[in-house]
């Protein structure tokens, strides 16, 4: 039964998956797997364009998308799936190898894997590629699965500081506290990656013991600096057809980037660049003429082209790249500030889009048969959002975050897209050939729309006026000064006035900061008069305070006409009221005044003006 | 000269009292002179008569003991009291347009019920106004008219004129040369309602209900005592048989005191379709569109409206108060001129001048606008003019000017809440954080119309640190202006604050 082909029939096809997945653990009690279809079903109704193939929860994968590579390894037209798996993270490191949904092989790695390739190195029949595992300072070459070749990156100069220092530690002419000063001090001098591993290792040593016990270790050996592999890629020798010889690209710790003779294993070119290289994108042949696009750890995109020596910046992004993808004739990166950015090739900015979680990998979805070059992000919240440009077009929910993703063929399908899960869970979906992605030409035309200002038009009136501003300029500027210095003159005469009169709701003096507000309540013959007295200084009480009303006694008679204010804190709100009756006969309106005053002194410290309101006269028949 | 022609002549040039003397006089000869006794109710009617379809200001308790309403929660753009701003409308938003305590944006001109509006609650309805320079009156509608006609019950030697308790009504019905001088007397100088209903329902019935005037001015007095759908039924009758502007007018106010702004839209358009061109009914048009919040239409209307009457006092002041808040000051100024030039020559007409020469920026002439507004201020006016002069030194950058001059605005209102409002933003500025708070405070309990007050305190204190203050505040802010886009921002930002653990 080939498990591959892809059946119009669906149901069937479930059931066949169903009988897959027994087999691969047929440890599974029964529940988890009706949970399992249970999920599956779920899965393909909130989404019709893509085939759940398989999903195994308990694969326990931990791995990137630079560690997942597909490639026929056998040359029998079935593709594999191959996949370093970091382990714990400290050990159990392996190089597996799925064949279908079948663990086919599995090969022990030494140290944590940076990624994993597939490529041609010889011309040898059949053609069957050479798998590349990047790992510390090694790339370890698998042919047919079995260790080949062991590539070993240049070592570094050491400085010769440092170089000293072991040497004399190793005839002793030196005692641990003393290399471990000498050490720390070359530290702040030349930074900790300008030290060798042992030296790192040594000043993370936490007391005396243990670091007599790693110099005892480690002194007879050769002091060597060496850099490690941060990213790495393939690109075509002399030949464009797909299983062509490749040259490996790498990109190191050191900031260089080097190009690698597939059968000799010799450095055929070496670049450097000024940050430490995390993303590669390559396109074009050695031979010929090629492009490199780097994305940078101090967040810049850099071009190396053949010829050059040092990397030539491209753009600057606004936070740390979490992926870079190439197309035809821009870059999209996805950036740590939940954006996703568009250039060209020279580094302008086409378009930006914002998204709306954090993102954890990325991966291009290039369809051949629609000729489309999709982008796919998987996010934090659970989701794969696939974008066509700027828009997007399909939306994949699992049930775990997606922390790594490979899309390409496997098996015989050449539309599969692997997601790896943050709990080790492995998805093998494949894309339908009915499915299609439009833009939805609503959506992104109301973006457009609302993006545009509502600037009223200038009329005809203003640019005439305009005219007569420009032609006039300098008198309409002294008119408006000598009517300013007027004005201020004048504003300032009232104001002092105000002042002298206290004829302010407020005061603002250094030593009786206070607000007066003033409301009329009631619908009168008699009205309540609120008065709320406020000390808005920081911290100074004030004391002694009264307040006065005064009206008219024809028309107005007043409860209360004197009310004692306690001591007022700052800050509160003091509220103090009297009942006023208007005894007018005539159904007039006067005003009332309210005088704030301190002590015995003459003059008041505020005044509110407070306009009655007309009383309402109670018909007498 | 025969006294009577004296009398007809002086009342035709409306010198009321001379003629009111001749014929108190000639009644004193003969007090059975039906001519004579005519002519004196005419000219003490025309003495008091006020246009009723216009001049109305709804009392507070018309508004608040109101059970004619027929959705207390009506659907949006169907009432005029649960109109809210809205931007979908596509005016200019509430940021720029200022809005008057009702919370409904200002109009061109003061006209009764710009300035209130319908309060929601009866605190609000009682505080607010009171404060407030141009009070509501507080009694129905019903009560105020009889207050109103203090002319009729001042005492006068020998008595009222008509005793209305004697009269015959039944007699006069029939008669139908005075019935009319006697309901118009009655309704206008007596204020005596029930009275003229009652001849009024007698006298539609002498002429078997066929005089439409008769039936107007049923519905006149079934408008008055609150009876909205008797006056209704009167007023569709009336139309039915005779079509007059004012009755389309009364019709379309009744259903504005019902609250079915949709309807009197409905009647006057009506109206407007026999009489294409009537200028107070497409005022009127416009005024419910205003209203309800509908700017461009009630432009639109407005436009209409100088179309045919070139010189539309309201329908230029609100068209260039449209332009000015639109951002087309330079348009609103025209407008403005033109209300200069029409002789109407007041304090806020150059305040207005004023700021639009400002940011039209024509400088030369702004401070010569608003020195000549303050001159001619009034009591109630002055404030506002120093408040707008505020605005002009906030504009220059001169901050100290601006503080004097709210200050001034203070001194001369000190309910002026937008004053204080800006002057606690100046204080903020300076640093006195609990001043500034202090003023925030006082701007929102005087203005609870306004969204900056709460907006700008609800900012002071999450700057100090005080975040459920502010969410609370934040909220009211957006209570009053709830498209506003930095409450908005900083409510989530509070929640972020308290989301998180």
């Amino acid at each position: 039964m080939d498990l591959w082909t892809v059946n119009t029939n669906e149901v069937s096809e479930i059931r066949k998956e169903f009988n897959a997945s027994s087999r691969v653990s047929g440890n599974r009690n029964q529940q988890k797997l009706l949970n399992f279809l249970k999920r599956k079903m779920a899965g393909r109704e909130d989404n019709g364009r893509w085939l759940e193939a398989h999903y195994d929860p308990l694969a326990s994968l931990y791995t990137f998308s630079t560690s997942i590579a597909l490639a026929d390894l056998h040359g029998d037209g079935d593709w594999k799936l191959i996949i370093a798996d970091l382990g714990t993270g400290a050990y159990n490191m392996k190089l597996k190898v799925y064949k279908g949904t079948t663990l086919m092989s599995e090969n022990t790695l030494i140290d944590l894997p940076t990624g994993v390739i597939t490529f041609h190195m010889d011309t040898t029949e059949p053609r069957v590629p050479a798998v590349a595992v990047a790992s510390g300072s090694y790339i370890y070459i698998y042919k047919n699965l079995r260790p080949y070749f062991k590539f070993t990156l240049p070592t570094l100069e050491v400085n010769p500081a440092e170089f000293d220092a072991w040497s004399q530690a190793r005839d002793e002419l030196l005692d641990v506290s003393m290399l471990y000063e000498i050490l720390d001090s070359l530290r702040q001098e030349v930074g900790e990656c300008g030290l060798t591993t042992r030296s790192q290792r040594f000043l993370m040593c936490p007391d005396h013991p243990s670091q007599v016990a790693f110099l005892d270790q480690h002194k007879g050996f050769i002091l060597k600096r060496q850099t490690v592999v941060t990213c790495f890629s393939t690109m075509k020798k002399s030949h464009a057809e797909d299983d062509a010889i490749s040259c490996l690209v790498l990109g190191t710790e050191s900031a260089n980037i080097f190009i690698l003779d597939p059968e000799a294993f010799t450095i055929l070119n070496s670049m450097s660049l000024p940050s430490v290289p995390v993303f590669l994108s390559v396109s074009g042949l050695y031979d010929v003429e090629y492009r490199i696009i780097v994305a940078c750890r101090n967040g810049h995109i850099y071009t190396l082209k053949r010829g050059t020596k040092a990397g030539r910046p491209t753009a600057e992004l606004t936070s740390q790249p979490i992926g870079l993808l190439r197309r035809d004739k821009s870059i999209v990166v996805v950036t740590m500030d939940q954006t996703l950015h568009c250039f060209n090739n020279k580094g302008k900015r086409l378009w930006t889009q914002k998204l709306p979680a954090p993102v954890l990998c990325m991966e291009t979805l290039e369809i051949r048969t629609l000729g489309l070059m999709l982008i796919a992000l998987g996010m934090v919240d659970n989701r794969v959002l696939v974008y066509r440009d700027k828009h997007l077009v399909d939306t994949i929910h699992t049930e775990d975050s997606v922390t790594a993703m490979k899309y390409g063929r496997f098996g015989r399908e050449d539309n599969t897209l692997i997601l790896v899960l943050k709990g080790g869970g492995l998805i093998i979906k494949i894309l339908k050939r009915t499915a299609r992605f439009e833009i939805d030409d609503l959506n992104g035309q109301a973006q457009a729309n609302a993006l545009k200002l509502n600037i009223p038009k200038k009329t005809k009136l203003f640019v005439d006026q305009t005219m007569r501003e420009r032609e006039n300029c300098v008198l309409m500027h002294r008119v408006f000064q000598h009517d300013l210095y007027r004005l201020r003159l004048n504003t300032a005469r009232a104001y002092v006035q105000a002042l002298e009169t206290s004829s302010n709701p407020v005061s603002l003096s250094q030593t009786e900061p206070l607000k007066l507000s003033a409301q009329v309540l009631g619908l009168g013959p008699t009205f309540k008069l609120r008065v709320e007295l406020q000390n808005t200084s920081a911290a100074s009480p004030s004391l002694q305070l009264a307040v006065i009303f005064h009206c008219d006694d024809r028309v107005y008679s007043v409860n209360k006409s004197y009310i004692q204010i306690p001591m007022l804190v700052p800050g509160i709100i003091h509220v103090a009221e009297t009942l006023i009756t208007c005894i007018s006969e005539l159904g007039i309106s006067d005003t009332v005044r309210v005088f704030v005053v301190k002590g015995k002194a003459s003059k008041p410290l505020l005044t509110a003006v407070i306009n009655m309101p007309v009383a309402e006269v109670f018909m007498t028949s | 000269m025969d006294p009577l022609f004296l009398a007809i002549s002086s009342f035709k040039r409306r010198k009321f009292e001379k003629c009111i003397n001749i014929c108190t006089e000639l009644l004193s000869k003969n007090p059975y002179d039906q001519a004579v006794w005519s002519l004196k109710m005419r000219a003490l009617t025309d003495q008091v008569w006020v246009d009723e379809c216009d001049g109305e200001e709804e009392g507070l308790a018309d508004v608040l003991m109101d059970d004619n309403t027929i959705a207390s929660v009506a659907r949006p753009g169907t009432s005029l009291r649960t109109a809210l701003p809205s931007s979908a409308s596509g005016g200019p938003s509430q940021a720029f347009r200022p809005s008057t305590q009702s919370g409904r944006p200002l109009s061109g001109v003061v006209r009764p019920g710009t300035q209130g509006g319908r309060p929601g609650t009866m605190d609000q309805a009682l505080r607010t106004p009171r404060t407030a320079q141009t009070a509501r009156p507080v009694s129905a509608t019903s009560g105020r008219h009889v207050r109103l006609g203090t002319a009729s019950m001042l005492p006068s030697g020998d008595g009222p004129f008509i005793n209305l308790a004697r009269l015959n009504v039944a007699k006069y019905a029939t008669q139908q040369n005075i019935a009319k001088a006697l309901f118009e007397y009655i309704y206008y100088h007596e204020n005596d309602v029930r009275h003229a209903l009652d001849l009024a329902a007698q006298a539609t019935q002498a002429q078997e209900f066929k005089d439409w005037w008769w039936k107007v001015q049923l519905g006149r007095c079934y408008y008055r005592l609150g009876l909205f759908r008797d006056a209704e039924k009167q007023f569709k009758s009336a139309i039915q048989q005779e079509d007059n502007i004012t009755t389309y007018l009364l019709l379309g106010r009744v259903y504005i005191r019902l609250d079915q702004p949709l309807a009197a839209l409905e009647v006057y358009k009506n109206g407007l379709d026999k009489f294409p061109g009537e200028v107070t009914l497409l005022t009127a048009v416009s005024r419910i569109y205003e209203g309800l919040h509908d700017l461009i239409k009630a432009v639109k209307y407005y436009k209409d409206v100088l179309r045919y009457d070139a010189t539309h006092v309201e329908a230029i002041a609100c068209i260039g108060t449209n332009h000015f808040y639109s951002d087309q000051p330079e348009v609103a100024l025209r407008f403005y001129r033109r209300l200069l030039q029409m002789g109407i020559y007041n304090s806020e007409i150059f305040n207005n001048l004023g700021l639009c020469c400002f940011y039209a920026q024509q400088y030369d002439m702004t401070l010569t606008c608003f020195e000549r507004a303050l001159s001619l201020a009034t009591d109630e006016s002055v404030a506002d003019v120093w408040y707008n002069l505020g605005h002009i030194a906030l504009g220059i950058g001169d901050i100290n000017l601006a503080y004097q001059c709210f200050r001034l605005a203070l001194v001369s209102n000190n309910d002026h809440g937008e004053s204080y409002n800006n002057l606690g933003v100046l204080e903020y500025r300076r640093g006195n954080v609990d001043t500034a708070r202090a003023f925030f405070m006082t701007a929102s309990s005087l203005a609870p119309h306004m969204f900056q007050p709460h907006y700008n305190h609800a900012k002071l204190s999450h700057k100090t640190g005080d975040l459920q203050t502010s969410f609370i505040i934040v909220q009211k802010s957006l209570a009053v202006f709830p498209e506003h886009v930095d409450s908005k921002e900083l409510l989530k930002t509070l929640e972020m604050h308290f989301h998180q653990l």
